[in-house]
């Protein structure tokens, strides 16, 4: 127990620089930028308190729009995903089947990757409405947000593969 | 007390997303201009609306203190009205100085009567605001009569629907003067004697009062010619007219008082003796 709450703070810091640093700086066909710091909303413990995980989902957008020096939008999209990932879990792994204590000890491979495109579609989605903030940007607005869904969602299938083996106890 | 923290406890994620939220919309407001811009825009629109509907009760509630208001209002741009109307009308109105005699007090009607055929009204204004008899009366759009008797907080107005009151008038395009007298019928159906045949007359022209009665000051327009006819045996021209205002409907007038009426009334008595 202790060591999962250490390889969340490490892998927390290392999320958020490797979003910053190195994800910021990636522009895939000169405009998407892939949003990685969502897998530490993924990889959370899906049986843990609520409260503190929106607290922590704040905090994570906090330091993401802190240290990109963009306004406001990484915060309300991830705090929104805090606030709404217990009725996704609902929703991608079934209703009356048992939740899964964890995203990656989880072995139905096709709920995750609801559960998965789900999530970053809403904050994706939530996040270019926000920076748009326009009604004659619609298009813009939906052509970045699936585009850039693709992209988060092929990386943040692959990193989660990181946490099988750490979380493996 | 104690159901209420035990609702936060329980509602407690909801509660900390809003707050959350809050917080973050709040960070996204100051740190960046467009949004700014946006997000005040919003408030604008919802805080407008809200205002809109506060200030229409408000509003609602104020409505005999800003009436009041505005007729005072009025009295001083009645003043300026006549005043205007009334200097204008003279040759050479630009370069010459001129006096002009006349003040208005503001009234209320509180009984109008206009089916008989020699009609009164009563305004709640007496001689201690200043009335006295034989002053004349009028309304925003007309005349209306001329003040009878007077008591300490009423006065008597013989009404222009009154057969036996004559009151001076002019042709605004002839300036050709007459009397205008009430018909005793309809209350808007009047006619005019006494406009001497040589001058012109024409249809749909404004009547204004002639300034030779020192009751009223010249140029308040009373009304329109409605049509006429050319007597020629008599010399004068049989004129039919009707007024701007009905004045059986009305509620506000304006006294008007002229200070110089002393002097003309003795002016007057020395032709006579």
């Amino acid at each position: 127990m202790n060591s999962n709450i250490i390889t969340l703070i490490i892998s927390f810091f290392i999320i958020v620089l490797a979003q910053v640093f190195l994800f910021n700086n990636m522009f895939i066909f000169g405009f998407i930028n892939p949003m990685i710091y969502l897998l530490f909303l993924v990889v959370y413990r899906f049986d843990d308190d609520q409260t503190l995980f929106i607290l922590l989902s704040f905090v994570l957008g906090f330091c993401i729009d802190f240290l990109s020096q963009s306004g406001g939008a990484h915060t309300i999209a991830s705090l929104t995903i805090g606030f709404v990932r217990p009725l996704l879990i609902k929703y991608s792994f079934g209703v009356t089947s048992e939740a899964p204590s964890t995203f990656q000890n989880d072995l139905r491979r096709r709920n995750k990757y609801i559960f998965l495109a789900l999530l970053i579609l809403i904050h994706h989605l939530l996040y270019f409405i926000i920076v748009y903030f326009n009604w004659n940007a619609t298009y813009l607005i939906l052509k970045n947000t699936i585009l850039t869904s693709l992209f988060s969602l092929i990386l943040i299938a692959l990193m989660s593969q990181f946490y099988k083996k750490l979380n493996d106890t | 007390m104690r159901r209420i923290i035990e609702a936060l406890v329980q509602f407690r994620n909801p509660v900390l997303y809003f707050v959350l939220l809050v917080l973050s919309l709040l960070f996204l407001n100051g740190r960046s201009h467009f949004h700014q811009y946006y997000l005040e825009k919003y408030s604008l629109y919802f805080s407008q609306s809200f205002y809109n509907i506060s200030s229409d009760i408000v509003n609602y509630f104020r409505l005999k203190k800003i009436n009041v208001k505005l007729i005072k209002e009025n009295k001083i741009l009645k003043d300026f009205q006549l005043k205007s109307n009334s200097i204008s009308l003279y040759p050479n109105a630009i370069k010459a100085k001129r006096r002009f005699s006349f003040k208005v007090i503001d009234a209320n009607v509180i009984k109008n009567s206009y089916l008989n055929q020699r009609n009164y009204l009563i305004i709640d204004k007496g001689h201690e605001d200043g009335i006295t008899s034989e002053m004349g009366v009028i309304s925003d759009q007309g005349i209306i009569g001329v003040v009878k008797s007077v008591s300490k907080n009423y006065s008597s107005v013989i009404s222009i629907l009154n057969q036996d009151l004559k009151i001076n008038v002019r042709l605004k395009n002839s300036s050709a003067f007459g009397s205008l007298s009430w018909k005793g019928t309809n209350p808007n159906d009047f006619q005019i004697d006494d406009v001497v045949i040589s001058s012109s007359v024409i249809k749909e022209d404004t009547i204004i009062t002639g300034g030779m009665s020192s009751f009223f000051p010249l140029g308040i327009p009373l009304g329109k010619i409605s049509n006429y006819e050319a007597n020629t045996k008599s010399g004068y021209y049989k004129i039919n007219a009707s007024l701007f205002e009905d004045p059986s409907q009305v509620y506000y007038v304006y006294v008007v008082e002229n200070f110089d009426i002393e002097e003309i009334k003795k002016i007057k008595k020395d032709i006579l003796k």
